[in-house]
Order: C-alpha cells, then sequence, then structure tokens
C-alpha cells in the first residue's frame, strides 16, 4: 500500500499495516526532518525493521541531497541477513508499483570470515586466522615482493579485484553476503573488498555495530562515510555494553608471556634486516622524523588495526625521538612489559586511575607520556616495514600497544584495575589487569557528532530516559509505542510464592535454600504438563542454572519433567548449545516438546527468537542482576553516580530488568504469536522493578497476577492457553490492530492512532 | 502326538508338573513335557500361545519355572534335579527367552486383531461363543477363513504401523527398590530393555558382545545399573567397567554431532556474532575459567549431568525419527537447493502473515458457543434435550403453514368398493394374508426363543458354509474337512438343535420353527452321502 505519512509518499510492501507502525513512521520522520538523533522503543514482532525501512527509504528518494546514505546497523549477522531480506522485499515492491527499475545500491559488509571465497583462506575456522591469512597474501609488500619472485603465494580474487574491480562500480541492486559472494565469484573479485570500496557509494549499509563504535575498526571501515547519512542503532538495548567493550583491554599473564615472544620475534627480525636491508630501516626512521607517516601509502590491505582512540584524539605530530629508531622501540616496549609484569605480581587487589597509573610508570621506569601515545602507531610502522606476513601472531604485542595509547590519552572515563586472583578461587594465583571503560558515551560520542541523524531503537528501551544519560546525547525524539491487540496475545504473571506459601526469589541469602529450588521446580514440572510444544527457562546465571539443574535432578524432578517434555541446556560451549537448540527445535517441531533451560545475558537470551510454538512460556527464574561484587560494576556504578547523576539501585535494577524483558520478550514475536511470561520472583512485583519493564509488558500485568503461588498461575495458564487455542482470523484484527488503507485515511482512525505513540 | 520330525533344541530331566516326575522337551514350535516312563506328552504349547515365563527368586527352595498362557492359564514346572537343577531352569529360560519373541510379535498382532473383531462384530462374537465356547468346533477351524478375509480387505492399516517413539522418562520409570536387606531392585521389562537399546546403541553393542558368553543377563543389567553409565553424574568411570567404552562412544557421538554443526544458520551460536572482540580486549565479566583444573568436583559433575541430559534428550528424540529420516534428508535437501534463490530460514523469519491478503484456502472453523464450558474443562454431561422455545414456534408454524396449504389430489383416489375389498383382501383371514401366520412369528413367540433362534439360525449358517465350501472335493484336505463338517454338522444339531426343539415342544409351541434349519441340514447329509457312495465307489 501507498501511504502518506506527514506528506511524504512511502511505500509500504504490504496490504495491511498495524497502527503502531504508522505512528513509528511519523516520529521517524519528525526525527529525520529535524536532522536530529531519536530513541523510539516498540515492541518486536511489530515490524521494526520494515517500518524503518520504508520510511527512510521513501525519505531518500524525495530528497536525496538531504539523506545520502543509510547505514543500518544490527548485531548478529543473521540479523543483517533478515534486515537485506526485508529490503529486497520492499524493493521489489518499489519496482512493481512503478515500473521502474531499481536503482538503490544496498549491500551487507561482514567480516573476511563471512565473505572470503578464496578456496584455502575460506575454509578456516576462525575469523582472526583468516584475516591473518588474507593478510599475507594481499599486504602491499607482499605483492610487492612478488614482483621479483612470481613464485609467492597470491590471492587471484583480489589481484582481480585491484586491477579491475575499482573502476566499475557495484550494479544497483540488493546484496546479501550471498548475492557478494556469487558476485565475487562470477567476476573473480575478492567480495570483501569489493564490499568496503562499494559501501562508500551505496545508498544502504548494513553491518554490525562493530564497524562504527569500535574505532579500531571504524577507522579502517567507515571513515569516509558521509556526514548526510541516517544512521540506525537497531536491537539498541545494549548498545552502552558495546561501546565499553570496544574501549577496555585485560592483560594476564599469558598475554605477557606471549607478548615477550613477539618483541623477541621482532628483536631478531630487526637484526636480520640489519644485515641485509639497512636502507629499509633507515628510511622508516626518516619518515618519522620527518612526521611522514602518512606518506607511506598505507594502503587498505596493510593496516590490520587502526589506531585504539578515537579520531580526534590522535596527535597530529611526529613521532617521538625515543621510539624513532626501532632498536629503541623495541627497548621501550620491554621496559613497558616488565613494568607490567612487575605490576601483576601483586598480592592483593589494586585500583587506580589513568593518572596515577602514568605516575607510577614514570616514577618506576621513566615511561613519559607522550612516547606511550603513539605507541600503537609505532608498532603499526614497524610491522609494515619489517613486512612481517602473518599478523594474526603479533596480537599480543598489539594488545599491549593499544593498552599503553588508551591508557596515556583518556584520564577520564576509565579505571586500571589489578587483581591477584578470581575471587571464586583465592588460592589460584591468575592476575589479570582490567583496563576498564567506564563510559560508554566515549565510544559513541563522534557518531553522533559526524551523522546527521541517528536513530536508536529497540524492542527495550525502557525506560526510555536513560539512554541519552548514559551516551550522552540530546535526542529530538523519544518515543515509547505500545502493541495494539485485538487478543491479549501475552500473559505475564509474577509468581512470588510457592504452594507451600515459600517466597520465591533468587536473592542472594535464598539462593542455596532447598525450599526455593523445590518450588522453582514443581513450576517448571506443572508448567510442563500444561504448556504445549516448547519452553524455555531463563536463570540469572550459568552457576546458579548449574546448582538448580544439580539438585532437581537429585531431588528427581528432572526425571518427572521428561515424562512430559524432553530437556535441553545450554552450556558454555557455543557449538554444544547451537546443537541442543537444533535438537529443541526439533523437538517442538515434532510434537514431543522440549524445555530449554538457558541463561540470561547468555548468548541464547540475546540472538535467538522463539517464535510460535518454539516458546509457548518463557519463565525467567529469579532477577537477572549482573555479578555485583565485581570491581569493575562498581567502579562503573561510581562513575554513573558522580559524572551522571544515576544512583547505583537505579542502574541495576534498570540493568537487570532490560535482561529479564529480553528474555521474556523471545517468545513474543507478533501478533499471532502467542505466549506466556512468567516472572517467578516475588520481586518482580514491587513497583521500582515492574515500572521498569516496557509498556507493552508491562500494561498486561494486572493487580490480580502481582504475587501468585504456582498453583494460581497454573490455572491462570490453563485459561489464557486454551483461550489462544481458538481460531485467529485477519477479520478480527482489522481496525483494531491491523489497518487497512481506508481506515487509515479516516480522521478518527488517526486520532486514535495517535493515543497509541506514547510521548516521553 | 510327538512327531518325529520337530526338531527338539532342549531336553531337561528330571523335570516335575503337578507333583509328577517327567520331562521337558523344548522344540522348534513348542514346549512339551512328558511323564517319566511314557510315551506322550501331557503338557504340549506352542510357543505363540505363551504369554510370558516367570521365574523363581534365587533364594527360593523350589527351582521353578512358570509358563503363563494367553488364556490366562499357567503351568509350573519344578526342576527337582538336586545337582544341576537351577542350571537346567536357566538353560530353559535363556532358550526360551531367545524363543518366545519371535513368536510373540505374530501371535499378539493376530490376537489383538482377533479380539478387535469380535469386539467389533457382536454377532461373531456370538458365532464364536456358539461354536467355540460350546466346542462345536476349534478355535482354528472358526478363524481359518475368517482372518483369510480379513487380511486380504484392508492390509493397509495393518502393515504401516506406525512407529511407536521412546518416552523421554524411560530411566526414570525404573524405579529401583529396596528389598529390606540393603540391596536395590530393579524391574526391567521387555519395552525398557528396547528403549535402552534404541536410545544407546552402544549399550546394545555391548549385549551383543557379553551376553550370553560372557556374561548373563541378569549379570548384564546388574553390571549396568551400578556402572556410572547410568548414573549420570558421573566423573571419571573406571577402566574395568564394560560400559566405560560406552561412555566414550557417547562422547563420541556428541562430539561428531557438535563438530557437524547446525543447518539453520538462526540457532547457529558460532556465527552470530559478526565481528568479536579480539582475545584480550573487552570486559570480561569474570567468566568461569574452563580449564578442568580451576574446577571443583562439584562443578564438573554439574556440567556432566548438563552434557547427560542433552545427550539424552538428542538420543531419545533420534531413536523416534530415525524411521522418518529418509523423508526428512530428502525435504532438505530441496531445501537447500532452493536456498540459491531465498534462504527459507530468513525469508520464514520476515514474514508478517497477517499484514498480507488472506489468500489460502478458507476453513470451517470450531465455532463453540459456550466457550467458558470449553476453557474450563469438561463438566458432568446431563442428558437433557433442549429444545428452545424458538424452535418449537418455528415447527408449530411449519406445520400450520403445512395444513393450509394442503389440498387433497381427489382425481387419484380409489373407488369405495375397491377400497373396502382391498382392506377385506388385506385384513387377518383376507386373500391376501392367508399365510400370514407364519409372518406374525414375532407376536407368537417370546423374545428369548427368537433369539436363540437367530443365534442358531447364525451358527448353523456358519458351519453350512464352511461345509459347502468343501466342495468341489479335490484335494485330500477337503475331503478331512469335509468328514469334519459333517460330524461338526451332526453334532451341532444334538447339542445345539435338538435341545432347542425339545424345548420349544415343552412350551407347546409350533415345531415348524425349526424345519428350514432341518431342511438344510438334511440337504447337506445327503449331499454327504452322495458324495460318499461315489467316493466309495472309486475306491472299490
Amino acid at each position: 500500500m501507498k501511504l502518506n505519512i506527514d506528506g511524504l509518499l512511502v511505500y509500504f510492501p504490504y496490504d495491511y499495516i498495524y497502527p503502531e507502525q504508522y505512528s513509528y513512521m511519523l516520529e521517524l520522520k519528525r526525527t529525520l526532518d529535524a536532522k536530529g538523533h531519536g530513541v523510539l522503543e516498540m515492541p518486536s514482532g511489530t515490524g521494526k525493521t520494515i517500518s524503518l525501512l520504508s520510511l527512510i527509504v521513501a525519505y531518500q528518494k524525495a530528497f536525496p541531497l538531504e539523506v545520502t546514505k543509510l547505514i543500518y546497523c544490527s548485531r548478529t549477522v543473521p540479523e543483517i541477513e533478515k534486515v537485506v531480506e526485508e529490503l529486497r522485499k520492499l524493493m521489489e515492491f518499489y519496482c512493481k508499483q512503478t515500473g521502474e527499475s531499481n536503482n538503490f545500491l544496498a549491500l551487507a559488509l561482514s567480516s573476511r570470515k563471512n565473505l572470503c571465497i578464496h578456496p584455502e583462506v575460506s575454509s578456516l575456522r576462525f575469523g582472526k586466522e583468516v584475516d591473518g591469512k588474507c593478510h599475507s597474501l594481499t599486504a602491499s609488500y607482499i605483492r610487492a615482493q612478488r614482483h621479483s619472485d612470481p613464485n609467492l603465494p597470491s590471492c587471484r580474487f583480489y589481484e582481480e579485484f585491484d586491477s579491475v574491480g575499482r573502476q566499475v562500480p557495484l550494479p544497483p541492486g540488493i546484496y546479501n553476503l550471498d548475492d557478494l559472494k556469487d558476485f565475487g565469484r562470477r567476476k573473480g573479485w575478492c567480495p570483501y573488498y569489493l564490499a568496503r570500496y562499494s559501501i562508500m557509494h551505496a545508498n544502504i549499509v548494513v553491518y554490525s555495530y562493530h564497524y562504527l563504535l569500535d574505532p579500531k575498526i571504524a577507522d579502517l571501515v567507515s571513515k569516509e562515510l558521509a556526514k548526510k547519512s541516517v544512521v540506525v542503532f537497531d536491537e539498541a538495548h545494549n548498545i552502552d555494553n558495546v561501546c565499553i567493550d570496544s574501549m577496555s583491554v585485560n592483560i594476564t599473564r599469558r598475554t605477557l608471556d606471549r607478548c615477550q615472544n613477539n618483541v623477541d620475534t621482532l628483536q631478531n627480525t630487526i637484526s636480520k634486516i640489519k644485515e641485509t636491508d639497512a636502507a629499509k630501516l633507515k628510511e622508516e626512521y626518516r619518515r618519522l622524523v620527518e612526521g611522514l607517516k602518512e606518506a607511506n601509502v598505507a594502503r587498505e590491505t596493510d593496516v590490520y588495526l587502526a589506531n585504539p582512540v578515537l579520531p580526534d584524539e590522535i596527535l597530529q605530530e611526529a613521532v617521538p625521538g625515543t621510539i624513532r629508531t626501532a632498536e629503541h622501540f623495541v627497548g621501550f616496549l620491554r621496559r613497558f612489559m616488565e613494568y607490567l609484569k612487575s605490576r601483576l605480581r601483586v598480592h592483593h587487589v589494586v585500583q587506580e586511575s589513568t593518572p596515577q597509573f602514568l605516575k607510577d610508570i614514570f616514577e618506576k621506569v621513566c615511561i613519559d607520556r607522550k612516547p606511550l601515545r603513539f605507541c600503537a602507531e609505532r608498532l603499526q610502522s614497524l610491522l609494515r616495514t619489517l613486512e612481517i606476513a602473518d599478523i594474526a601472531d603479533f596480537s599480543a604485542v598489539t594488545l599491549i600497544a593499544n593498552f599503553a595509547t588508551l591508557v596515556s590519552t583518556y584520564s577520564q572515563g576509565f579505571t586500571i584495575i589489578i587483581e591477584p586472583f578470581e575471587d571464586r578461587t583465592p588460592t589460584i594465583a591468575n592476575p589479570v589487569l582490567h583496563f576498564s571503560c567506564m563510559d560508554p558515551s566515549i565510544a559513541i560520542k563522534p557518531v553522533f557528532q559526524r551523522f546527521q541523524s541517528v536513530v536508536i531503537t529497540s524492542g527495550t528501551l525502557s525506560p526510555l530516559d536513560i539512554y541519552p544519560r548514559i551516551l550522552d546525547f540530546r535526542p529530538v525524539t523519544m518515543a515509547s509505542f505500545t502493541m495494539t491487540l485485538a487478543r491479549t496475545c501475552l500473559c505475564p504473571l509474577i509468581v512470588g510464592r510457592g504452594n507451600d506459601q515459600v517466597a520465591l526469589s533468587s536473592k542472594f541469602e535464598t539462593r542455596e535454600d532447598f525450599a526455593v529450588i523445590r518450588n522453582y521446580g514443581n513450576l517448571l514440572l506443572e508448567m510442563s504438563a500444561i504448556v504445549p510444544d516448547g519452553i524455555v527457562a531463563f536463570f540469572t546465571s550459568y552457576m546458579y542454572m548449574e546448582n538448580i539443574v544439580a539438585s532437581w535432578y537429585e531431588q528427581g524432578i528432572l526425571e518427572n519433567i521428561q515424562r512430559n517434555k524432553l530437556i535441553f541446556i545450554e552450556t558454555p560451549d557455543a557449538a554444544e548449545t547451537s546443537m541442543a537448540l537444533e535438537k529443541y527445535q526439533e523437538a517442538c517441531e515434532n510434537g514431543r516438546g522440549a524445555i530449554l533451560l538457558s541463561v540470561a545475558r547468555g548468548k541464547v537470551s540475546e540472538g535467538i527468537d522463539f517464535v510460535h510454538h518454539f516458546g509457548r512460556a518463557v519463565i525467567m527464574f529469579g532477577v537477572p542482576y549482573v555479578y555485583t561484587q565485581s570491581r569493575i560494576l562498581k567502579a562503573r556504578l561510581e562513575y554513573l553516580r558522580d559524572h551522571f547523576q544515576i544512583r547505583e539501585n537505579d542502574f541495576l535494577t534498570f540493568d537487570a530488568m532490560r535482561h529479564a524483558a529480553q528474555c521474556v520478550g523471545r517468545a513474543i514475536r507478533g501478533k499471532t504469536d502467542y505466549g506466556l511470561m512468567i516472572f517467578a520472583d516475588k520481586r518482580y512485583a514491587r513497583a521500582d522493578k515492574r515500572g521498569k519493564l516496557p509498556r507493552w509488558i508491562q500494561e498486561h500485568i494486572s493487580d490480580g497476577s502481582l504475587n501468585l503461588t504456582v498453583d494460581e498461575a497454573i490455572q491462570l495458564s490453563k485459561h489464557f492457553l486454551r483461550q489462544m487455542a481458538q481460531p485467529f482470523r485477519q477479520e478480527d484484527q482489522l481496525g483494531l490492530s491491523l489497518l487497512t488503507l481506508e481506515q487509515l485515511e479516516s480522521e478518527e482512525v488517526l486520532q486514535k492512532i495517535a493515543k497509541i505513540a506514547h510521548q516521553t | 502326538m510327538a512327531s518325529l520330525s520337530e526338531e527338539v533344541l532342549l531336553v531337561v530331566k528330571k523335570v516335575r508338573q503337578r507333583k509328577q516326575d517327567g520331562t521337558l522337551y523344548l522344540m522348534a514350535e513348542r514346549i512339551a513335557w512328558g511323564p517319566e516312563g511314557k510315551d506322550r506328552f501331557t503338557v504340549s504349547h506352542l510357543y505363540a500361545d505363551i504369554r510370558c515365563q516367570k521365574i523363581s527368586p534365587d533364594g527360593k527352595a523350589k527351582i521353578q519355572l512358570q509358563l503363563i498362557l494367553h488364556t490366562g492359564e499357567s503351568t509350573t514346572f519344578h526342576f527337582s534335579n538336586e545337582s544341576s537343577a537351577l542350571k537346567d531352569r536357566d538353560a530353559a529360560k535363556e532358550l526360551l527367552q531367545q524363543l518366545l519373541p519371535k513368536f510373540k510379535k505374530k501371535a499378539n498382532k493376530e490376537l489383538e486383531e482377533k479380539n478387535r473383531m469380535l469386539q467389533e462384530d457382536p454377532v461373531l462374537f456370538q458365532l464364536y461363543k456358539d461354536l467355540v465356547v460350546s466346542q462345536v468346533i476349534s478355535a482354528d477351524e472358526f478363524w481359518a477363513n475368517r482372518l483369510g478375509d480379513m487380511n486380504n480387505s484392508d492390509p493397509t492399516p495393518y502393515n504401516n504401523k506406525q512407529d511407536v517413539g521412546i518416552s523421554g522418562a524411560f530411566l526414570a520409570d525404573i524405579r529401583p527398590q529396596t528389598d529390606g536387606c540393603n540391596g536395590l531392585r530393579y524391574n526391567l521389562t521387555a519395552d525398557i530393555i528396547e528403549s535402552i537399546f534404541r536410545t544407546y546403541p552402544a549399550v546394545k553393542q555391548k549385549y551383543g558382545e557379553n551376553v550370553p558368553h560372557n556374561l548373563t543377563e541378569k549379570e548384564f543389567w546388574t553390571r549396568f545399573f551400578q556402572s556410572h553409565y547410568f548414573h549420570r553424574d558421573r566423573i571419571n568411570t573406571g577402566t574395568q567397567d564394560i560400559f566405560s567404552e560406552c561412555a566414550k562412544q557417547d562422547e563420541k557421538g556428541l562430539k561428531s554431532m557438535v563438530v557437524q554443526g547446525v543447518k539453520n544458520p538462526l540457532v547457529d551460536l558460532l556465527s552470530l556474532e559478526d565481528k568479536t572482540l579480539d582475545e584480550g580486549y573487552g570486559v570480561s565479566t569474570t567468566t568461569p575459567s574452563t580449564s578442568n583444573a580451576n574446577r571443583t568436583v562439584k562443578e564438573s559433575s554439574n556440567a556432566a549431568i548438563i552434557k547427560r541430559f542433552n545427550h539424552h534428550s538428542a538420543m531419545v528424540l533420534a531413536a523416534g525419527s530415525r524411521k522418518g529420516q529418509a523423508a526428512q534428508m530428502g525435504t532438505r535437501g530441496i531445501l537447500t537447493s532452493s536456498s540459491l534463490l531465498l534462504n527459507p530460514f530468513f525469508s520464514l523469519a520476515i514474514e508478517y502473515e497477517d499484514l498480507q491478503r488472506e489468500n489460502r484456502l478458507k476453513t470451517v472453523a470450531l465455532n463453540l458457543k459456550k466457550s467458558d464450558r470449553y476453557a474450563h474443562g469438561p463438566v458432568p454431561l446431563q442428558s437433557q434435550h433442549y429444545t428452545t422455545s424458538q424452535d418449537i414456534i418455528n415447527s408449530v408454524n411449519h406445520i400450520r403453514h403445512e395444513m393450509v396449504n394442503y389440498k387433497p389430489n381427489l382425481t387419484q383416489v380409489l373407488s369405495s368398493t375397491a377400497a373396502s375389498s382391498a382392506i377385506t383382501a388385506l385384513s387377518p383371514g383376507g386373500v391376501l394374508m392367508m399365510t400370514g401366520t407364519q409372518q406374525a412369528i414375532n407376536q407368537m413367540i417370546p423374545t428369548e426363543v427368537q433369539g436363540e433362534l437367530k443365534h442358531l439360525y447364525a451358527a448353523a449358517g456358519e458351519l453350512l458354509r464352511h461345509f459347502w465350501s468343501c466342495f468341489p472335493v479335490n484335494s485330500p484336505f477337503l475331503e478331512e474337512k469335509v468328514m469334519k463338517m459333517k460330524t461338526n454338522l451332526e453334532r451341532f444339531q444334538m447339542t445345539k438343535l435338538c435341545p432347542f426343539q425339545e424345548k420349544i415342544q415343552r412350551q407347546y409351541l409350533s415345531t415348524n420353527l425349526t424345519g428350514h434349519l432341518e431342511e438344510m441340514l438334511q440337504t447337506a447329509y445327503s449331499k454327504f452321502h452322495v458324495w460318499q457312495t461315489r467316493r466309495m465307489l472309486r475306491k472299490t
């Protein structure tokens, strides 16, 4: 259908539309008009992606000079693929309606591991190996060497792309990863470099967060993207953690040992080169003196990881004299490493700020701040000069150099914590130096500054106002949309008591309490008897799950559950869990029914959807608080309190509730879907917890379902499931939660819709 | 009775049955026992007739073996050879154990089928009672051509028997019971054993390797339950344990399953992340180190339990779908080949079915008048017949309407004389009712006699059908059968028909009732005589 969104003609590739999609598009249009940033929450399964794409594509077509590019960031590879498929659908609709052929170029970009078509390289299993191998075939000096010695191995796909691929732009169309690979195979071009080259002139780019948020990668890939782009972060409820992760470093004794080896190798290579080709080193030295680090064409294939700090923090000066010669630099690295080793030899926990650390290092080993800041860059230059092929081996020394640069660049927003052992095993020495970022706004700041509109959206962003605060930006629109429902297809229940009136809670004091564990078991057992097909149960942590599973096993609860359904359990091993997941789906598919025991904050809770019969009920055992004894977390909480005026408890609850909402939200993927959401902890009943759940869940929690016993919950669930099993037809939805074009044009309906969008 | 051609598999001497010494024979198709010094068997059971065997517990003084038949009868043998009683019994038991299942399936299926037919067809059941239970003919004869019919008529539902899956909790169903003196008893049934074998092929293989030459069956299962393999939280299995190899095989199987990876990219956690952070970057949220050194014993046993459960569920699932795998593979193949056009997993994942115009077939939805009742479960059924007032009004209106529109068709009626003559002719005693006495049989005869007569007709019909089906008699088998049928008929006349005749005579009812039955029998007899005389002539 064709929609009129505030004067903009929008093609929407479906015959009907949900009211909230309409309001979402209105709000999005306002954000784009104002050239500002927005925070939009809309329940999963209400067609967020297609609404976003429809509106922004229409906007791009209407105002090609205002918005030149859409950068769509998602979290996982399947999500990226899904976005491309939706886009394909939209574009097909455009072609059918307008009769014109598509002149848009949209493509997905992913790491080499997912795009490489070189027979040998692509067969490697780990991303790091693929990157390293690719580098060893395509680095500029390797290719230069090949001129003299044609027998050296090469990547014909890259050579082909390099010689002709750049002249002819990628023809318009929609390319997912497989399409790119197919195209690459047909032409004999490297799909990875083709994609990286093509994103510069593509209309729509779909890739993962890291390409924008991680400065080490962003500087390589996304540096030249146009300012007039719209950036969308989908599934952005965890964006603060992604930001923090990209700026944090951990150093263990093992890292230092490997670093030692790296430095030794460097030393040897330098002395070898000195004998054979001293001119090369001299040339590098001369360049550095003149500050001509850019003069050497740093070709795209050469740089493995760019500077870890953000672009505006990089010093535009010549490398200081102390580390200019290769030997001096290696000596410098050695000193720095020895210093770190000595720091790891502590017997008690140390926490200090970055200025403290710098002062200490200056006093102890006379290392100045300035050379430290150039460490990462100097190392890159050295590795290039030494023509080291397999860069993947040098990850340890790169890590140390990056740490040096980070620690000397930022005086605020970071903390250094040295722990001599893990908390759980105080007898085993395993010292770790955590250099941890506490301020997510540091990493995302350039994105907000550079691009004209940044939209942060997800199914669970409540409470909305906390995101602008922790990411430090000022949005022009903030809105939370609810799900209009013709039938209440979600049934949130808070189970606070067992049948024996024991209060159910996962809080620390009652964690080992057998009565609680038994009652949790009863809840699962009874649910397994009444819920058809799949049940997903989430625990607060892996440890907690292991303990509960063990005691359920001893008490024979699991055996009884097995009479009703098969049991699958998430393990720390991703491959094993994938298999369990597939088997779980198979068991749901063939009617046997299954239970998946999983962990909040785990991979399953973040990336896997349980549509329809794959998840008819989700049980959340306990409140998924983060492990609060962690020193890193404590430091971060302090920082949040001092700099953003967010109280510790508020943040912890917010964090726990967003994960709980993520978990239970996995089961509802649309209006024809239905599912039970069982919060098995009495603490959920409190207003401060409940109030932090997304509105679309909150509004279905009635006062009567706040503190149920297991039996009561079972009764309510039975009733709910029977009701949901009734046929549900399109006619039931029309006018309420589904609109036709005519309905959308009537004034009355529009007013009703306006109420749905909840301005906050 | 003991035909010489039978192969005797086992002979056990000194076996008592009903306090009589004798010898037990296990043959290819039956088990038999004959008293000492006599040349015939007093007990003989086909294996197919035996439902199960039971043995006396080990500690008991008497060493016995009991056979329970499908009919519910049982026969007990007491092994009384002092030196080797136990060995004898076990030998017999083992052999029976191997033999019985072979016959069991067939027997069960047939028996079930017969049972079903009798239950579904009351006439047949009555016939069965009349003929078989009263021993006019034997059960075999009765079923001889029934089953033939049945097998030919609709074989499909029986041949395509659906495979039954395995209960997820079959191991849990083997509840150990304490026997009061520090011991545990596990009750194993054939079903459970089959479940174990189907779920854990490794155990089956072990069973095949070790039983019966290395271990007896009992020892095997005892070890199975004792082994850590059964106790799923085991960490390290002793090397002397025969099941440690099974555990290793399981581990290997699990690993190969894991290495195979998953086909659905939406659940592949390995390739979920696009660009993972390099080692050393990121906030490490105290991930418990996976190296075993750091883990306590309890933790690793917990991890083992979790692994076991995943494996167990996967195996149960696989055992259930092993048959259907071929078909499944087929569809998968199609899926992958079409993936070049559009990945099915993704296109399904982005589908919003309710946003599209419906163009599937209209189906009739179940329209519940009282959804409450449906939601609250069954309520006691009340045998009330509801007629709403609206219905009554409607029907009255309808009748009224009919009456208003009623128009007699006067041109088509009979003249009054013709009508009255027809009435007299049709009244009792009228011209057309002369033979009407017999028609009124249902008024003259009490219902029980009627019922009995019906059964007699049915039984006679069945016997006669057997009799006549023998003609033309062109094989020795048919010859034998026709002789037998003749005696059967005579027996029927003697035991069934004559008493009935006497009974109706006593009740002063017309003996004419059985006239037709007798006539039929006589016809059969005369046919038989004709055939017999002709045969005699031919022979002489």
